[in-house]
């Protein structure tokens, strides 16, 4: 008899994975649409802050020889990108107002002089910024200070009674692409299991379909493992082609073991199916479906750290979000992949997850309905 | 032969206060093909759904070959299969799988190729269950309610929106499978469709059946109140002109 319950669960759940694959649109939405996601976010976060820049003009209205040599200097380095066509300060501060410039460094007329008296060139440069920009003219201020601070050691040496030294440790610590990654492999889980069960079930009962599924023997129970099996199988080729992507496009540094992480996805994508399986499950239609649906997916992508790293929210929105079903997941993996923790470290994400399984599955069984 | 398969007594079903059914009773012979005719809204569909275990009955005890069909719900969806109005199919699945999925619903395997035969699909075995038309969906309906050699077999209106042809090769199909010892039980509201394939049928109006017999004798009933049709009746009508014309064979 229970030889018989699996069968008919295995041959749906086959007939179920293969169909995924015919189906364009679901590709497309499941595999290639966070694969989007990751390309955008993965672009904008990408390098770390390495690859920081300043688009800037550069006035130089000075005739020294160090002028010049500054100037020369800024245009070859990576952190500025010196706009040449600009060179009058009208010409700069409309560039900047329409957020074509970061800012402009200007070198006034005596800049690198020799003044009397002395045995090294001096002056003051000017970094002129407008208010919107404020927060990069201030960095870029910084940055020149620095440069400058070189330079003067050069010129004037004289005994520092007290100095700052950095000493980094020899420990890797989490890029911006770290916390990206994890939350749009939980992006991508929700769009799978939420959204996929989500437009699929109305239309089965809007086709009856599931109505005359349910004139056989075939259980509840059977259609959810089944269900579960073959987004476990899809979730797992869809999040296997995000690692690849990460790995060789974004630099991706998977620390943690894969056998380890895979349980925790699998868990994971079966978590959050059951959401997606009480919605379906419950909604006799799409106009209830998808509102629904919209109203427990949206907060909960913003609030457990899919785009944004939760650190960045108020202290009281942490311990809300520290508790809803894709909190756990996001943070698991990101432990599990890039921090290499180990499945006995994560005991309270594990815990809380299987907590929001079991709680989970209790609604989507007791709503389900076939028609 | 008379051999009672299903015994239907004192069913009713409620909607808004309404009797949908209302208090019918009637027993089917193993190996009959039995109609159940009635306008739109008589109360057929809703009957047959009850008698399906699709929907809680209101008042009222129904058996399929002596089980229950409020207690034993399981053991009877195992013995009976179902043809709804308007089947439908998941799309992007071949026909063989969909045979497939419908016997692994019941833990079976079984030939799909041979099944889809036996309905004249084996050449659609490969295509998409969307790319059927009318007639070669109701067909496959057919072959998946077969899928577990049930020993009754429920058709809601097979015959509805399908043309001339396929309504003949339908008929055809019901008599095959009643040959083959399952009993049907089949609602329609074409009359000369339920005189040609049943052998008794009940005819119900407003949730009551109001009459119950073999289609000659309630003609004959109807002749022996003196009931003349207004016009002789003709040897052959319209529909007669246009198979003749037409041909026989299936357009699909």
């Amino acid at each position: 008899m229970l030889k018989k319950s699996l069968y008919t669960v295995l041959v749906f759940s086959r007939l179920n994975t293969r169909r995924f694959f015919r189906d364009r649109l679901a590709i497309f939405f499941g595999v290639l649409f966070p694969l989007i996601f990751l390309f955008v976010f993965g672009g904008i976060s990408g390098g770390n802050g390495k690859n920081i820049s300043f688009r800037i003009a550069l006035l130089n209205q000075s005739s020294s020889a160090f002028g010049r040599q500054f100037d020369a200097q800024l245009t070859a380095s990576h952190t500025f990108k010196v706009d040449k066509t600009v060179t009058s300060l009208s010409a700069a501060k409309d560039k900047m107002g329409n957020s074509q410039l970061d800012a402009t460094i200007i070198l006034p007329p005596g800049f690198g002089d020799i003044k009397a008296g002395q045995s090294y060139p001096s002056g003051n440069a000017q970094v002129v910024y407008t208010q919107d920009n404020a927060s990069a003219g201030q960095t870029l201020t910084t940055v020149l200070q620095g440069e400058f601070n070189q330079i003067n050691s050069k010129f004037v040496r004289h005994q520092e009674p007290f100095a700052a030294i950095a000493k980094p440790l020899n420990v890797k610590s989490l890029t911006q692409f770290d916390y990206t990654f994890a939350g749009l492999l939980g992006f991508s889980i929700i769009g799978l299991g939420i959204f996929g069960p989500v437009n699929v079930f109305p239309e089965l009962k809007k086709q009856g379909i599931l109505r005359r599924l349910h004139t056989t023997p075939l259980k509840v129970w059977q259609y959810f493992v089944s269900t579960m099996i073959s987004q476990a199988i899809i979730g797992l080729v869809s999040l296997s082609i995000m690692f690849a992507v990460a790995i060789t496009v974004f630099h991706l540094k998977v620390v943690g073991n894969y056998i380890e992480i895979i349980p925790y996805l699998i868990l994971s994508i079966i978590a959050i199916l059951g959401i997606g399986l009480a919605i379906g499950g419950w909604a006799k239609n799409e106009r209830q479906a998808a509102p629904l649906a919209n109203i427990i997916v949206f907060p909960m992508m913003f609030l457990s750290g899919t785009f944004f790293p939760r650190f960045l929210m108020p202290h009281w929105l942490q311990v809300v979000s520290n508790y809803l079903p894709l909190t756990p997941v996001i943070d698991g993996v990101r432990l599990l992949v890039t921090e290499g923790k180990h499945l006995t470290d994560i005991g309270p994400q594990l815990g809380l997850l299987g907590i929001w399984l079991i709680v989970i599955y209790l609604i989507a069984f007791r709503v389900f309905r076939w028609e | 032969m008379n051999q009672p398969i299903l015994k239907v007594k004192g069913l009713s079903k409620i909607y808004d206060g309404r009797a949908a059914v209302d208090n019918i009773s009637f027993t089917v012979q193993k190996g009959e093909v039995f109609g159940i005719l009635g306008p739109n809204g008589a109360g057929k569909t809703t009957t047959l759904e009850m008698i399906e275990t699709m929907r809680p009955m209101d008042g009222g005890s129904i058996t399929v070959n002596g089980l229950d069909v409020a207690k034993q719900e399981d053991a009877v969806k195992r013995i009976i299969g179902v043809q709804p109005q308007a089947p439908a199919f998941q799309d992007k699945t071949k026909l063989t799988e969909i045979i497939e999925l419908f016997a692994a619903a019941y833990g079976e395997k079984v030939d799909a190729l041979q099944l889809l035969k036996d309905v004249q699909l084996d050449e659609k075995a490969n295509s998409f269950a969307e790319n059927l038309s009318g007639g070669q969906r109701q067909r496959l309906s057919i072959a998946t309610a077969l899928v577990h050699k049930p020993q009754v077999f429920f058709m809601d209106e097979p015959t509805t929106g399908l043309d001339p042809q396929a309504r003949r090769n339908l008929w055809d199909l019901v008599r095959e499978i009643r040959d083959r010892g399952v009993t049907v039980l089949i609602t329609t509201h074409y009359m000369e469709e339920a005189e040609l394939l049943c052998d008794r049928v009940a005819i119900m109006d407003g949730g009551k059946i109001i009459a119950l017999d073999t289609p000659k004798k309630l003609v004959r009933q109807l002749l022996s109140k003196g009931f003349k049709k207004e016009q002789d009746v003709e040897q052959a009508n319209l529909e007669d002109v246009f198979i003749d014309l037409t041909g026989k064979g299936l357009r699909d």
